[in-house]
């Protein structure tokens, strides 16, 4: 069984950040970089299944430059068996729709069993890169999964959502399919030192848009979305800083209570 | 100075909020740089450690702290407080060994301050065998059985003219503000205070008689050195004896006024000596800027024309800013905060406030003074103490030569989160912290639940807070390893031996803890206590008081064999639910540690108002349900039984160091898998103190290059050479890459 998980090497704001002079961006000198978050939970649901069917490859892949190889590393690290990375410069302001088409010429080359994205990343909050990836792909998808459960025998999944007030809806799913992974499903395994080093010694494939038969057309004429700036939010009112001892603030703040629920 | 590569890359202006903190001040011929102020406390180094005493002071003023002090500085043979460690300026040597913290904190940009101290009765004088000399002959009732000599007027005359020759001699050895020093009683405050003074004479009776000694004093040694330097007084605005002594609205308020315009400086306490902790209060009992309503009283009612510096372990620059915008104070005081982060100042100056290493209020500096002889500790700042003997840096940590090795720490408990972050600032490759709980902390997790906290008056003052504050130990470094790239702390984790083995780090240190002894065995007879068991549902180790696993019953018994706080702090948690609570313990008191933390006299006044009943000199025999079977360990025939539903045995530790020792015994697989190095720290090598397993977590780290970092290194011991001596022959003992730099 062949797994593909997606997966994105995101930036990660300090507590205190700059934006770049022309607001596009923020400045790299405030931003870490890891992997995804949600994308650690679809690995190690892929890392489960593949541990669980004792056969089979999973198979990182992103879409990014020399530094996403890091997440890479850290998905061959945990487990993964082989990583692609796609790269090429035209594909430095790509939108959702544009990592999804590429996405989806890398992943029709694995004929895959399973793709399991995260939901969503936590720095561009699309939510959209998994569920545009099933459309290019032309396979059956189920969102912001909970639980899943794999049937080899039959081809099919068995996976679970949450929805409002709790409920759980079952879902079953003919497979090929593609899977979005909520956080939560599984608590996510840790590289120890040495899987670190050896991960270096796993292959990883680095593709340009031409070794996937695209060009920088493709990108563009899949593109429809373009960022024109970040702005901070405006700092709001209605706000009181309380100064003064703790019982000082204490007896400050009953008397807000007081007053609203008089008024 | 280089600047920090971080700073370069990343200029951040402190919040414009905290500006007010770093405007000078004027005092007396001095200008103090910014508000922040290093009031005198004991280190433990007095002039006969002048390298200690150097460096200690003036990594502070390297860390912004605009002024540092000495201790209590002795100013004759007479006042002479052996076995404790004052600083002495009794002779030329002393001016020398002195002039080297002044020197050293000159070249960061500092004020030196020394505090002329008198002990009076409460010096005992055991080194010197002079007799100190008092207003009137009342005995120490901090020392024992120590009475003064009754000081007639010539005495007086060469009391005053100590203080003068010392004053010239602090002027010579550089320093830039001189004290006259009363508060903390002693001889300027014993003859303020009816306490201490029952004369009849012009010194003794009216304020003005009783004020006339320090008045004169003031004047006298202005005259001799107030154009060189700053005249600051060290004066308690109310002793919280009542009447008898000073009372803030009585001889409080009314000493400042009288001698105003004799100082440039005033720094203002509370309470006396014998109780001292009402001064340096323990978080325990005390909150942040706990003298406000006494020490508050002197500015804001108008009652001085000078500069007024105020402490109360106050680490919070928020309430710095309040407290001079308010008018409280003109200068933030600091002691045990300037201890556990000589850098506090700079870390605000640069935007960080996250970083600042908070006082967490245990008070185990003050107790290795309190002990006499040791140097001083401190819990969060392992480098205190040791930034000459061991060229530690509060902030500088240099590379590790062996920096190219990955790192696997077992177990985030004190000396584990300590030992695998200073790795990381070290700058090794590859640091694992793997922990077995949900989150990191160990033992300060549940410790920081102890005590209790009904927030009700606690007779003299202060309230019972609990030990909350102690979990800074774990937020402080929380905050600094999220920080370090090259650190990751892994949770939930608990690693076999094999998992260490195939684990693929060069160096691994076992930090696991250790776990009280289940069966009662203690440091009284060595052996187990028949009957005691607590996996039974109704005796319980300490942890699982906090822990919750179990239902106490309404009357409890908790052995208490250790010595420091924890039988204490479980039966004050206890009580404070309202149980019916007994303590027992081997020795003569309890929690006799706490004498030296200074939590002693509050502790007991909570313990006495929660109704806990205290048994000394009294161990148990055997436990049975429902009767705990005690006898007198100076008359064993002298039995007790306590009928109680729940016990806590609170008896001694034992280390968690099965993982290591499984691990050294196959030497075979450690070379097979490339493990060069293998160490146990702190509680899993030996239970100790939090700050003695903070410092053996810091001490690997920093020596983890060294040729054995099993053995620490020697550091330099500071005591007089035989023969013709230079302070080479000293600088030359650091085998460690030190990282303060000689000036």
């Amino acid at each position: 069984m062949r797994i593909v998980v997606p997966v994105k090497q995101v930036a990660a704001l300090d507590d205190e950040f700059e934006l770049l002079d022309d607001g596009a961006g923020v400045d790299p000198d405030f931003v870490e970089r890891d992997l995804n978050e949600w994308d650690t939970f679809s690995l190690e649901a892929a890392l489960l299944l593949s541990g669980a069917a004792g056969e089979g490859e999973v198979v990182a892949v992103s879409v990014g430059d020399d530094e996403a190889s890091e997440a890479l590393l850290t998905c061959l690290a945990k487990g993964a068996d082989r990583a692609v990375r796609i790269w090429d410069d035209a594909l430095q302001d790509a939108d959702v729709l544009s990592v999804a088409r590429v996405l989806a010429a890398a992943v029709e080359r694995e004929s895959p069993d399973l793709v399991l994205c995260g939901v969503q990343s936590s720095d561009a909050v699309n939510g959209a890169t998994g569920v545009a990836l099933a459309a290019h792909l032309g396979l059956p998808h189920v969102a912001v999964v909970s639980g899943l459960q794999y049937d080899a025998g039959s081809g099919t999944a068995m996976v679970e959502r949450e929805l409002e007030g709790g409920l759980i809806e079952v879902v079953t799913i003919r497979c090929p399919a593609l899977l979005t992974i909520q956080t939560g499903i599984n608590e996510p395994r840790y590289a120890n030192l040495r899987a670190i080093k050896q991960a270096r010694e796993k292959p990883m494939d680095e593709l340009a848009l031409s070794d996937l038969g695209l060009d920088d057309e493709a990108v563009t004429a899949t593109a429809g979305a373009r960022r024109r700036r970040l702005r901070p939010p405006e700092s709001g009112g209605g706000a009181e800083i309380i100064e003064g001892s703790s019982a000082e603030a204490a007896a400050r703040i009953a008397d807000i209570v007081k007053e609203r629920m008089s008024g | 100075m280089s600047v920090p590569a971080a700073e370069e890359e990343r200029p951040v202006a402190r919040d414009p909020k905290y500006d007010i903190l770093f405007e000078p001040i004027q005092i007396g011929p001095k200008t103090l740089k910014n508000r922040f102020y290093q009031v005198p406390h004991c280190i433990g180094a007095g002039s006969e450690r002048p390298g200690f005493q150097a460096y200690h002071r003036a990594v502070k003023v390297e860390g912004g702290w605009g002024a540092v002090c000495t201790e209590y500085c002795s100013i004759h043979p007479e006042s002479d407080d052996t076995s404790r460690v004052s600083a002495r300026i009794w002779d030329d040597g002393d001016v020398r060994n002195l002039g080297a913290m002044c020197d050293r904190v000159h070249h960061y940009g500092g004020l030196a301050g020394i505090e002329l101290w008198y002990g009076g009765p409460h010096a005992p004088c055991m080194e010197s065998r002079a007799t100190p000399r008092g207003p009137s002959q009342i005995p120490s009732d901090f020392e024992i059985n120590i009475h003064p000599r009754y000081a007639d007027k010539d005495d007086i005359l060469e009391l005053q003219k100590m203080y003068v020759d010392a004053a010239l001699r602090a002027r010579d050895a550089g320093f830039d503000i001189v004290y006259v020093y009363g508060a903390h009683s002693y001889l300027p405050l014993q003859f303020l205070s009816p306490f201490y003074n029952k004369r009849t004479d012009e010194y003794g009776g009216s304020f003005e008689n009783r004020a006339r000694f320090w008045k004169e004093t003031l004047e006298k040694v202005r005259e001799a050195v107030g154009d060189d330097c700053a005249i600051a007084s060290r004066f308690a605005v109310d002793t919280l004896l009542g009447p008898a002594s000073i009372e803030i609205g009585e001889d409080g308020v009314r000493f400042v006024e009288y001698v105003d315009h004799l100082v440039d400086l005033w720094d203002l306490t509370v309470g006396d000596i014998a109780e001292w902790g009402q001064n340096a209060g323990p978080s325990r009992f005390f909150e942040e800027n706990h003298e406000k309503p006494y020490t508050g009283v002197i500015k804001a009612g108008d009652h001085t024309d000078k500069p007024v510096v105020g402490v109360g372990r106050i680490t919070n620059p928020d309430t710095m800013v309040a407290i001079i915008k308010s008018g409280q104070f003109d200068i933030i005081g600091g002691a045990r905060p300037s201890i556990s982060d000589p850098f506090l100042p700079k870390k605000i100056e640069e935007g960080r406030p996250e970083d600042i290493r908070e006082c967490i209020g245990c008070n185990q500096c003050i107790s290795r003074w309190e002990i006499g002889g040791p140097p001083m500790v401190c819990t969060q700042n392992a480098t205190a103490g040791e930034e000459y003997r061991r060229g530690w840096h509060p902030e500088n940590f240099s590379k590790a030569a062996n920096a190219d090795k990955g790192v696997l720490v077992i177990g985030a408990g004190p000396a584990g989160m300590e030992c695998a972050m200073v790795l990381g600032k070290r700058g090794m490759s590859a640091v694992h912290l793997v922990e077995d709980a949900s989150e990191i902390g160990g033992c300060v997790n549940w410790i920081s639940k102890l005590g209790h906290s009904d927030g009700k008056e606690n007779l003299a003052r202060g309230t019972a807070r609990g030990l909350g504050e102690w979990a800074r130990i774990t937020n402080y470094r929380q905050i600094q390893l999220d920080k370090l790239r090259n650190v990751e702390v892994h949770l939930n984790s608990r690693l076999s031996a094999q998992d260490v083995l195939e684990y693929g780090a060069e160096i691994v240190i076992v930090a696991t803890g250790c776990h009280f002894a289940t069966d009662g065995l203690n440091p009284a007879t060595h052996a187990p206590i028949p009957g005691a068991d607590t996996s039974l549902d109704w005796q319980l180790t300490p942890d699982q008081v906090v822990k919750g696993e179990k239902p106490i019953g309404q009357r409890v018994l908790v052995l208490e064999n250790e010595g420091y706080h924890m039988g204490a702090s479980v039966a004050q948690r206890l009580a404070g639910e309202g149980k019916q609570v007994h303590l027992m313990t081997q020795v003569g008191d309890i929690a006799g540690y706490m004498e030296y933390t200074l939590e002693a006299p509050m502790l007991h006044r909570d313990l006495h108002r929660l109704g806990v009943g205290i048994h000394t000199y009294t161990m148990l025999e055997r436990i049975e349900p429902g009767a705990c079977h005690a006898y007198n360990i100076w008359n064993e025939a002298h039995k007790e039984v306590f009928e109680v539903d729940t016990v806590v045995l609170c008896t001694q530790r034992l280390s968690n160091h099965e993982l290591y020792h499984e691990l050294k015994s196959d030497k075979a697989a450690l070379e097979r898998e490339g493990i060069e190095g293998l160490y146990l720290i702190g509680d899993a090598a030996a239970p100790r103190m939090l700050v003695d397993s903070i410092f053996d977590g810091h001490r690997l780290a920093r020596e983890i290059d060294s040729p054995n970092p099993a053995m620490p290194l020697p550091f330099i011991r500071e005591r007089r050479l035989w023969g013709e001596v230079a302070n080479s022959d000293f600088d030359t003992q650091l085998f460690g890459t030190p990282d303060v730099a000689p000036v």
